[in-house]
C-alpha cells in the first residue's frame, strides 16, 4: 500500500491538470492519506476467483450500424463557447 | 384559493384540486414564488428561480383544463430541480464555480418527459458541488439549512431539492442519488426519497459524476407521490445506453399496490446495519418502523448482508475514479470559466485549479491515483471484486426475503460545520445508503412517524425493478 508523499501528490496533480496551492497541498495529502489508511480493510477480503464488477449494469455493450450523415445544426452549444473566432471555438496555443 | 395551504399541497391532491378547479396552475404557481420569496431566506434551498418560465409552464396547464383536454397527473404541478439537470436555456451550475455562468443547451431525458406531462419548474436547487458531499456545504454559492433545525445540514447532495420539498417551497422535487444523495437528505428532512434500479431512469443531461452508479429520482412528501413521479421520468431511452428495456415494464402494481400483495412480502433485517456507530434514538425508531409494518401482516425475519462493512471504501474507491474521468471534460475550453493563459496546457491547470471546489479536487486526485498504473489492481480492480461480493450478498438474501429494512443514516441531521474538516467523517454518513448504489438496486427512504425530534427515516431495498415492492410497503405504512 502506498503513502501519498509529496512528490507522488505533486505527479497526480498534474496527470490530473490540476494546480494546486502550497496550502492546498499540505492538507489534502493528509485527508488523501487518512482514506487510503481506511482502504487497508479490503486487503483482509478474499476475492480469489470473483469477476470484477466492472459496472453498474450486466448489460451487454449496446452498438448501432454507423449512419452517414450530413447536418449543419450544432444546437445551442456553441453559445457556451468562452472564446470564439469567426464562429468558431477559440483556444490558446498547444505548442509555444 | 385562499383556502389552499402548501403545507398540505401533494402532487395528489394538487392534480385532484386543478380537476375540481378549487384553484388554477397559474395561482398556485404564483403563490409558490409568494412562499419561496418569504421562506427561502432562510432556507437556501434555491440556486436560481424561474418565474417566467414557469408561469408560461402554469398558463399552459391551465389552457389544457379550460379547453377539457386530458390531464397528466403532473400538469401544472410545481417541481423544483437538481441544478445537476439540464433545462435548455437555463442555468445549470452543479454548485461548482467552473459552471458558474453555464446555460443548458438542451434538455434532459426527465425533464423533455415532464415538459410532456405538463409540470412546472420553479427552480434549481443547491446542491454539493457536482453531487459530491453529504451535506450541500460543498456548495460553491451558498449553504442550505434544514427546514426542521436551521443550524443543521439539510444532508447532501440533494439537499436543496429535500429542503424545497420539506419547507413547501415545491410540491416535489428531483434528485440525484450516486451513494445516497436522494435518501440520505430525505431522511434529514423528514420527505420521502427514492434511488431507482440502475437503468431504470435515463440520465441524459444528468451531469455525470460516477456514471456506473448515478441515477436520478424523486424527493417527494408522500410514498405515493415518490410512486407518480419516478413512473412519469422511467423508461428506455436511446440517448443513454445503460437505461435498460426493463424499465418499460413498469406495472399498475406500482402506482396502486394491493395489500394484500403487500402482506406476501417478506422483509428482511441485516444485522450488519445495526453496528456501535448507529444513534441510539435512530435505533429506537427503526424498531418502531419495524412493529409498524409487522402491523400491516408483513413477514420480518432476520437476514445477513456479510460484506456490508466494506461497501464504504469499496465506494470510495469506485466512485473517485469515475469521478476523475467524468471531470476531465470540465476544462474551460468549450463551455465554464476560462482563465488567462499562454498556452492550453497552462490554462487547464488554472481553470480548474479555481473552478473546482476543495472536495471535488480531493476525489479528482483520489480517482486518478487509485487508476494509476502500479495502484490499480490494489484498489480499484480490489474495489471491483469486492462491489461483486456485495452484489452477490444481496442476490443471496433475496433468496428468503423480498425487501430489505434498514437505517438510511447512522445519525439524524448534524450541525452545519461539524464535519467539514474531516472528510472521512462526512462520507461516513454514507454508510447505509452505498450498498444499494454499488448492487444497482432501487432503494427508498420513507420518513418515520414521530411527534418530536429530527426526522429520521428507514429504509427499504428492493430486488431489481421491483419499485413496486418497496413502494408498495411505504404506501401502507404511510395510511397507518
Amino acid at each position: 500500500m502506498a503513502e501519498i508523499n509529496k512528490k507522488l501528490l505533486e505527479n497526480l496533480a498534474e496527470l490530473a491538470r490540476i494546480e494546486l496551492k502550497a496550502e492546498e497541498e499540505e492538507k489534502i495529502q493528509k485527508d488523501l492519506g487518512a482514506v487510503l489508511d481506511y482502504f487497508k480493510e479490503l486487503q483482509v477480503v478474499n476475492t480469489d476467483g470473483i469477476e470484477p464488477m466492472a459496472g453498474g449494469t450486466e448489460l451487454k455493450n449496446v452498438l448501432r450500424e454507423d449512419e452517414l450523415g450530413k447536418t449543419d445544426d450544432t444546437g445551442r452549444g456553441p453559445e457556451q463557447f468562452p472564446e470564439t473566432k469567426n464562429g468558431y471555438l477559440k483556444t490558446p496555443p498547444i505548442f509555444e | 384559493m385562499s383556502h389552499v395551504s402548501l403545507h398540505s399541497l401533494t402532487i395528489k391532491k394538487f392534480h385532484d384540486g386543478l380537476l375540481k378547479k378549487e384553484f388554477s396552475a397559474l395561482e398556485m404557481t404564483q403563490a409558490f414564488f409568494g412562499w419561496i420569496e418569504k421562506k427561502d431566506k432562510e432556507i437556501g434551498a434555491y440556486l436560481s428561480l424561474h418565474k417566467d418560465e414557469a408561469v408560461c409552464q402554469a398558463e399552459a396547464a391551465d389552457l389544457k383544463i379550460a379547453k377539457g383536454e386530458p390531464l397528466n397527473v403532473l400538469a401544472g404541478a410545481p417541481l423544483a430541480i437538481k441544478d445537476n439537470i439540464l433545462i435548455e436555456g437555463l442555468p445549470a451550475t452543479a454548485a461548482s464555480k467552473i459552471l458558474e455562468n453555464y446555460k443548458a443547451s438542451y434538455d434532459a431525458a426527465v425533464i423533455k418527459k415532464l415538459k410532456n406531462a405538463g409540470a412546472v419548474f420553479l427552480g434549481k436547487t443547491n446542491m454539493d458541488e457536482f453531487a459530491m458531499g453529504s451535506s450541500t456545504e460543498n456548495s460553491a454559492f451558498q449553504k442550505t439549512k434544514n427546514p426542521h433545525d436551521l443550524s443543521r445540514v439539510p444532508g447532501g447532495s440533494s439537499g436543496g431539492s429535500a429542503a424545497a420539498v420539506a419547507a413547501h417551497l415545491a410540491v416535489a422535487a428531483l434528485g440525484s442519488d450516486t451513494g445516497g444523495s436522494i435518501r440520505q437528505p430525505a431522511a434529514f428532512c423528514g420527505a420521502v426519497g427514492l434511488k431507482p434500479t440502475y437503468g431504470a431512469v435515463s440520465r441524459y443531461g444528468l451531469i455525470a459524476m460516477a456514471s456506473s452508479l448515478d441515477q436520478i429520482g424523486p424527493i417527494t412528501k408522500t410514498v405515493e407521490d415518490a410512486a407518480i413521479l419516478f413512473k412519469e421520468i422511467a423508461g428506455q431511452d436511446a440517448m443513454d445506453s445503460t437505461s435498460s428495456p426493463q424499465a418499460r415494464d413498469y406495472g399498475e402494481d406500482l402506482l396502486n399496490p394491493k395489500l394484500e400483495d403487500v402482506k406476501k412480502l417478506r422483509v428482511g433485517i441485516p444485522d450488519e446495519y445495526f453496528i456501535d456507530g448507529l444513534d441510539k434514538e435512530v435505533a429506537a425508531k427503526i424498531e418502531e418502523a419495524i412493529s409498524s409494518i409487522k402491523s400491516l401482516g408483513v413477514k420480518v425475519q432476520k437476514t445477513s448482508l456479510p460484506h456490508t462493512k466494506y461497501a464504504l471504501s469499496c465506494y470510495y474507491i469506485i466512485m473517485p475514479a469515475e469521478v476523475s474521468s467524468n471531470l476531465e471534460r470540465f476544462d474551460g475550453i468549450r463551455y465554464g470559466t476560462r482563465q488567462k493563459a499562454d498556452n492550453l496546457l497552462e490554462l487547464y491547470k488554472k481553470d480548474r485549479e479555481s473552478g473546482f471546489g476543495a472536495e471535488a479536487k480531493r476525489r479528482i486526485l483520489l480517482g486518478t491515483f487509485v487508476l494509476s498504473s502500479g495502484y490499480y489492481e490494489a484498489y480499484y480492480a480490489k474495489a471491483q471484486k469486492v462491489r461483486r461480493l456485495i452484489a452477490q450478498d444481496f442476490d443471496e438474501a433475496f433468496r428468503e426475503v423480498d425487501v430489505i429494512l434498514a437505517p438510511v443514516t447512522p445519525t439524524p441531521a448534524f450541525k452545519i460545520g461539524e464535519k467539514t474538516s474531516d472528510p472521512l467523517s462526512m462520507y461516513l454518513s454514507d454508510i447505509f445508503t452505498i450498498p444499494a448504489n454499488l448492487a444497482g438496486l432501487p432503494a427508498v427512504a420513507i420518513p418515520i412517524k414521530a411527534k418530536a425530534g429530527l426526522p429520521v427515516g428507514f429504509q427499504l431495498i428492493g430486488r431489481h425493478w421491483r419499485e413496486a415492492d418497496i413502494l408498495g410497503i411505504g404506501r401502507y405504512y404511510e395510511q397507518l
